[in-house]
Order: structure tokens, then C-alpha cells, then sequence
């Protein structure tokens, strides 16, 4: 589902990524963790384009994106496959939480209002949110809102979503309310990639662990292997 | 203070110069109506400035909706001695003949005939004889022109003139003279700051220094009249015939003693004698009219600009906001071609004085070939100036949204232009709401400016009734009121557009 090759990404003469090589089957579960500034984030960001990288290539979801600028169109064709949610949520605040999660499918894909409408309304309610569903974004609490950016990002049908520490702005409790929603899409065989550094939420959920070091893949594999059998 | 509210609204001399020196320098071309399209037309277009005051042209104080005056009544006669009728044009005074060949045939209006205007336009055969007169308070020290040689008890005398006027003329060219010279945009303005010792006196036509007697009865003729010259009318280079018919019906004017019999009924013949002998004795102020008769007469004529203000403002403020959106959007993330062109567009509107795009649309473009009403013309040009400001204002509302949206619109899927339209402009509109009512306020006063190229709003009209009626402080209240009772609910309006947008962003959840 994920080929990433011999990616590299330079910013201001610094190797951010250096050399990243890795794969993620369908419907598998892959975190990436590391200390801070090792990279995770630059290669999420790559993934789907919001971030170009100098040297490698990326293919995901059967679209390739080499180095270098993107085509618009082409990025708007890997982001209706690849959905992202954010550390910081990024819900849009002038529209309802419902709003937020059919807006994409009405303008990008062309769904049917009432549809959308449908649609969302089920989303939200997997998500726990239906009865949030006219609220706006400043009404709700931190692991609600991030709720509503799954949703809404579930919103489009992705095959692959994408996770940019999604729990690190939240309160254990709310991380709590969050991460049981990322095990259930896991549960649910979607392919995911997440950049956390909750090593709990790593063992509970991940296919593989990929532990980032100064821009380099410093180890590979099983979430025990590389992250122990206990601990956080 | 916002930034539009700071901004310079002032006509400066240096942009009317230029403004005049660009009008000067673009060739005309000949969009002037000839004799035979006025007589196909059977109107005669003749333009003046109401402003200016009698006994010239003015605002009938009994009748507020009649304009009267000794050139009303030329204009007819003339017009009807060519076969046709004479139709009124406002125009701001010393920019009157930049009408011809646009929005009028004729200027009749108090211009002295000069060798420059002899140059420039046809000057007809001359229809009126005045002399200067010098006026100043009964009590004040300057008792004789003799008096200007020496300076007055606080330096140089300070002397009002019209501006553009042979008064003006003659006082800058006597350079032995103490004086300072002070322009004017109106005589009556300039009597009113010699009644309230701003001046020491005026300089005018005797015949508007007498038609003015009996309404500043503190003020006196200083030494005779002198300096005299004559009225002319002036009609474009390109209406040849139009300017023969013209001098030909004036000839039989003079020559048959209509013309003669109008100075009389308008006590215009030997006006100097009328002054001495009012010197002579104290004449008692003129009678006023009740305040209610006063507003019963003007408010239907205020009320009618104020509708003008309220069109100026509501077709262009919307038309200003779509293009300085449109150009915001394009500085920020349009084709890099693009925006120094954007950014230039705004450097020019943000730098320029608003009176001068208005001179430029109005005057300059019919030079090219394209001629606006000048009702199009304000719409228009108040759109393009407001847009500039307007453009700064979103520009800085969508720098406002924190650039997550974006991203979050992008990796949903959504075209550049699709997150700028659903998802970064609403957050900016509702950011940049309180700066954008005060400017739409402060449009709606700047609309004021548009006189100057022929539309007459309310400070325009109110500015026409205060100088024929004397009545400014009663007349400027009614129309501070009026801009009042237009620009508060407007207040109102953007206060509860806030409050909802807040009650909309804090809505408890359902």
C-alpha cells in the first residue's frame, strides 16, 4: 500500500530525512516513533504531499510522487485517497462539527448533500459525537474535536489514513477517547500510519514499529521487538 | 483610527495641478456638441456653479427647488433666441469649462475674460462690466486701499479671494501691496471669515459685494471699486457655430435692451451708487425666515441628495469589497505574474487622493474614447479607491487564519481555490467584519467628495442651501442629522452582525 524509497528531504542544509526506506501492507498499522526532531512528522507530511522531499520517490495508494515539486493535480489525487489528522485538529471553526465532516465529500467528490449528510451523521455516531453533530468546534473538548477530524477525515473513503501525533495536544483521558477510535478503524483493517510517542498505544495497535533517529530508520519490525513487552 | 479613516481626502493643489497639466497635455477630441446636435437636442446645456451664489446663480431661498439669478435668466434668453431650451449643469466653479464638450455647451458663469482663457476656449462677445470691490467689517482699521500699502495692526493684511478669480489675479500681481493673499472656494465663505475677523477683507465683484450687502450688514466697501473687466461666456474651440449662435444672440441682446432691462430688474446697473448710499446710512440685517419654514423648504431638496448618498454608497461599497478580495486573494496566492501588478494597483489607489481618480475617470477617460456618466463615474471610482484599502483589510484577514486550515483543506482533497473559498475567505469575512463596517461608514461620508465632478449629494446641497439662505449653523444640523440617521442604523447593523457571529462561534452543543 506504502513503498517509500531512498527518501531524503533537505531543509536549509540539513538532512531532515536521510536515506528513509520502508513498506506498509494494506490494512496493517504502522507507528513511527523517535525522539523529537528525528523526522516523523517531515515523512508523514511527505506522504500526502503537504511536504516535498529532495531525493527518493513515494508510492501510496497507487499514486506515485517523486522528488521535488508536486503537480496540484496530482497532490489532489493522492489526498482523496490518503486522509491525515493532525496534532492540533484543525477543525474549521465557522462550520458545525457535522459541516466539518460532509464538506469534503459534497465539494471534492461531489456527494449529494442529503447523502453527506447521512454519511457524516453515521461517522460522527462511530465516533461516539452524533449527539455533537450541530455543535461548533470551539464548544467541544480537545479529544472530541480530534474525534470529529477522524470523522471528518473518514469522511472521504481514504485507503490510507495518516496520524500526526493525534493525541499529544490531549489529557490522558481524552487520548484515552481517541485512541480507542484509531484501534477500532485498526480493528477494522485500515491501513494507518502514526506518528506517535505513546509506546502503549504502539504495542496495543501496531503491525510494525519504525523508530526514526536523526532523519534515518534506526530500527524495523514488531512493536515488541523494538519497543519491549512493557512500559510507556 | 482605522487606516481608511486616516487616509488624506483633501483635494491638494499640487493633484489639481497635475490633474490639470494631465487634462492640458491630452489632445481633445471633438466630442463637443455642435450647433446642430443642441438644435436637434432643443436643449441648450449650460454650466455654472449654484455654490458660487448670487447674484450670478443661486438657490431661491423661498423656493429652495428654483434656481435664480441674472445668468438663469441670460441662459433662457439665450437659449431662446437660438430656438431651444436651456438646460442646467452644476459644476465645481473653477473647473467648469473641463465640462465643455462633455456634460455642457457653455460656461455662464462669472468668468472674466483673460488672455489665457482667450487661448484655451471661445470666448463670446462680453455680456456683463464689473469692477473689484474691497470689503471689510465697519470697525476694522482698513479705511482705504491706500491703507494695504502699509501692514495692518497684526502684520500684512490677510485678504479673502475666490479662488481662480481676477481678485485673486489682482492681488497676487500687486506685489507692492501688504498683504496676504487667502483662497476661497465661495465669496460667502469668504465674507463670513471677514465678519468673524479671520480676515481683514475680501476682495471681490462688486456686483456679488452688493448683492451680499444686506445679509453681512457688519461689512462695508473699502475705497471705490477698481480693476474692472468683463464677463464671458465660453463655449469649446470645436463648436465653432455653436459659439457663433451663441455671440449673435447675445448681439441682438444687447443692441434690442433686453439685456439692459434683466441688469435693471436684477438692480445690477449702477450698483455702485446703491453701495455708497447703504455706506451711507446703517442698514438694518435682513428678516429671516422661521426655522420651520426654513427646513420645510430645504428638507425635501436634502432628502433627495441623502437618497444620491445612500445610491453612491451601496453600489459601490459591494463592488469594492469583490475586487479588493479578489485582489487579496491574488497577492497572497495568485501566479507570482500577477501580484506585483496587484501589489501596484493598490500602491496607486492607497497613494493617490480619491478626488483625483474621480478626475481622472470622469475627465481624462472621455480623452480616450470612453465617457461615463458621472453617476457611473463615482460609483466607480469610489469602488476602485475603497477596494485598495478594502484588499489590505482582507489581505491581513487572511493572513489572520492560522495556516493549519489550509493544510487541513488541502489533505482533505480540496483545490487551492476550494479551500480559499470554503474554507480560508469565510473565516477571513468573519475576522476582518468589524474593520470593513467602519470603512463602508466611512464611505458613506467620502461620497461627499463626488461633487466635484458633478453629483450632487447631501454635503453638496447642503453646501449650495447654506450659501443661498445664510442659514449654515440650522442647515448643518439637519444635515448632520441626516447623515446621522444614515450612518447609525448602519453602526447598529455591523453590532449585531458581530454579536451573532460570536453567538454563532459559542453556541452550546445540541
Amino acid at each position: 500500500m506504502i513503498e517509500v524509497d531512498s527518501l531524503a528531504a533537505i531543509r536549509s542544509g540539513n538532512r531532515i530525512l536521510d536515506a528513509v526506506t520502508l513498506t506498509v501492507a494494506e490494512g496493517t498499522v504502522t507507528t513511527l516513533v523517535g525522539p523529537s526532531g528525528g523526522g516523523k512528522s517531515t515523512l508523514l507530511r511527505c506522504l500526502n504531499g503537504l511536504e516535498t522531499f529532495t531525493e527518493g520517490r513515494v508510492t501510496i495508494a497507487g499514486h506515485e510522487l517523486g522528488a521535488g515539486e508536486h503537480l496540484p493535480r496530482a497532490l489532489e489525487r493522492v489526498r482523496r485517497d490518503v486522509g491525515m489528522v493532525f496534532q492540533g485538529f484543525n477543525l474549521f471553526p465557522h462550520l458545525s462539527a457535522i459541516d466539518n465532516v460532509t464538506l469534503a465529500p459534497r465539494i471534492v467528490r461531489g456527494v449529494p448533500a442529503p447523502e453527506a449528510r447521512r454519511r457524516g451523521l453515521g461517522l460522527l455516531e462511530r465516533v461516539g459525537l452524533s449527539r455533537f453533530a450541530e455543535a461548533r468546534p470551539a464548544t467541544l473538548s480537545g479529544g472530541q474535536q480530534q474525534r470529529v477530524a477522524i470523522a471528518r477525515s473518514l469522511a472521504m473513503e481514504p485507503r490510507v489514513m495518516l496520524f500526526d501525533e493525534p493525541t499529544s495536544a490531549l489529557d490522558p483521558q481524552m487520548s484515552a477517547e481517541v485512541l480507542d477510535v484509531i484501534v477500532e478503524l485498526a480493528r477494522g483493517g485500515q491501513t494507518m500510519v502514526v506518528v506517535t510517542h505513546d509506546h502503549s498505544f504502539a504495542r496495543r495497535a501496531a503491525t510494525q514499529v519504525v523508530e526514526l533517529v536523526a532523519g534515518r530508520v534506526h530500527r524495523a519490525g514488531p512493536a515488541a521487538e523494538i519497543l519491549g513487552g512493557a512500559g510507556g | 483610527m482605522t487606516p481608511a479613516r486616516q487616509r488624506e481626502r483633501g483635494c491638494r493643489p499640487w493633484w489639481l495641478l497635475a490633474a490639470v497639466w494631465l487634462l492640458a497635455a491630452v489632445p481633445v477630441d471633438g466630442l463637443a456638441a455642435e450647433l446642430d446636435e443642441v438644435l436637434a437636442r432643443g436643449e441648450l446645456v449650460w454650466a455654472a456653479d449654484q455654490e458660487g451664489g448670487g447674484p450670478h446663480v443661486y438657490v431661491d431661498p423661498e423656493h429652495p427647488t428654483r434656481l435664480i439669478g441674472f445668468e438663469v435668466e441670460l441662459a433662457a434668453m439665450l437659449a431662446a433666441e437660438i430656438g431651444v431650451k436651456a438646460r442646467f449643469q452644476q459644476g465645481q466653479w473653477d473647473r467648469l469649462p473641463l465640462l465643455l464638450g462633455r456634460a455642457a455647451d457653455c460656461v455662464i458663469n462669472g468668468f472674466e475674460s483673460t488672455p489665457e482663457r482667450a487661448r484655451d476656449w471661445h470666448c463670446s462677445r462680453p455680456y456683463f462690466a464689473y469692477a473689484l470691490q474691497l470689503v471689510a467689517r465697519r470697525d476694522s482699521a482698513l479705511d482705504s486701499l491706500d491703507a494695504l500699502a502699509k501692514e495692518g495692526p497684526r502684520g500684512p493684511w490677510r485678504v479673502g479671494v475666490l479662488t481662480g478669480s481676477a481678485a485673486e489675479i489682482e492681488m497676487r500681481r500687486s506685489t507692492d501691496l501688504q498683504v496676504e493673499v487667502v483662497g476661497f472656494d465661495g465669496t460667502v465663505d469668504c465674507l463670513e471669515q471677514v465678519r468673524g475677523r479671520v480676515i481683514d477683507a475680501a476682495l471681490m465683484d462688486d456686483c456679488i459685494a452688493s448683492f451680499n450687502a444686506d445679509r453681512f450688514g457688519e461689512l462695508r466697501g473699502v475705497g471705490r471699486s477698481f480693476a474692472g473687466g468683463t464677463y464671458t461666456i465660453l463655449t469649446a474651440p470645436e463648436t465653432p457655430r455653436l459659439s457663433a449662435a451663441i455671440d449673435d444672440a447675445l448681439g441682438r441682446l444687447i443692441t434690442d435692451g433686453r439685456l439692459k432691462a434683466l441688469y435693471d430688474r436684477w438692480d445690477l446697473a449702477g450698483r455702485q451708487q446703491m453701495l455708497l448710499l447703504r455706506d451711507a446710512a446703517e442698514v438694518p440685517p435682513a428678516q429671516r425666515g422661521s426655522l420651520a419654514d426654513l427646513i420645510r423648504g430645504a428638507l425635501p431638496l436634502l432628502l433627495r441628495s441623502a437618497g444620491m448618498t445612500i445610491l453612491l454608497s451601496v453600489a459601490s461599497f459591494p463592488l469594492a469589497i469583490l475586487i479588493g478580495l479578489a485582489v487579496a486573494v491574488g497577492r497572497l496566492h495568485g501566479p507570482a505574474w500577477l501580484r506585483p501588478f496587484l501589489s501596484g494597483y493598490v500602491e496607486l489607489l492607497r497613494g493617490t487622493p480619491l478626488m483625483l481618480q474621480l478626475y481622472a475617470l470622469f475627465f481624462l477617460l472621455p480623452k480616450v474614447g470612453l465617457a461615463l456618466p458621472a453617476i457611473v463615474a463615482a460609483i466607480l471610482g469610489l469602488a476602485m479607491n475603497y477596494s485598495a484599502y478594502e484588499s489590505e483589510i482582507y489581505r491581513a484577514g487572511l493572513k489572520a487564519v492560522p495556516a493549519g486550515q489550509f493544510e487541513a483543506a488541502l489533505a482533505l482533497g480540496m483545490t487551492k481555490w476550494q479551500s480559499l473559498r470554503h474554507v480560508l475567505v469565510p473565516q477571513a469575512v468573519r475576522i476582518v467584519m468589524p474593520p470593513v463596517t467602519s470603512d463602508f461608514i466611512a464611505l458613506f461620508k467620502d461620497t461627499s467628495v463626488c461633487s466635484a465632478i458633478t453629483v450632487i449629494e447631501l454635503t453638496k446641497r447642503y453646501s449650495v442651501l447654506a450659501l443661498s439662505t445664510g442659514r449654515i449653523a440650522e442647515l448643518a444640523i439637519v444635515t448632520a442629522l441626516l447623515y446621522l440617521a444614515m450612518s447609525w442604523p448602519l453602526s447598529l447593523l455591523s453590532r449585531w452582525f458581530e454579536r451573532r457571529l460570536e453567538r454563532r462561534s459559542e453556541r452550546a452543543p445540541g
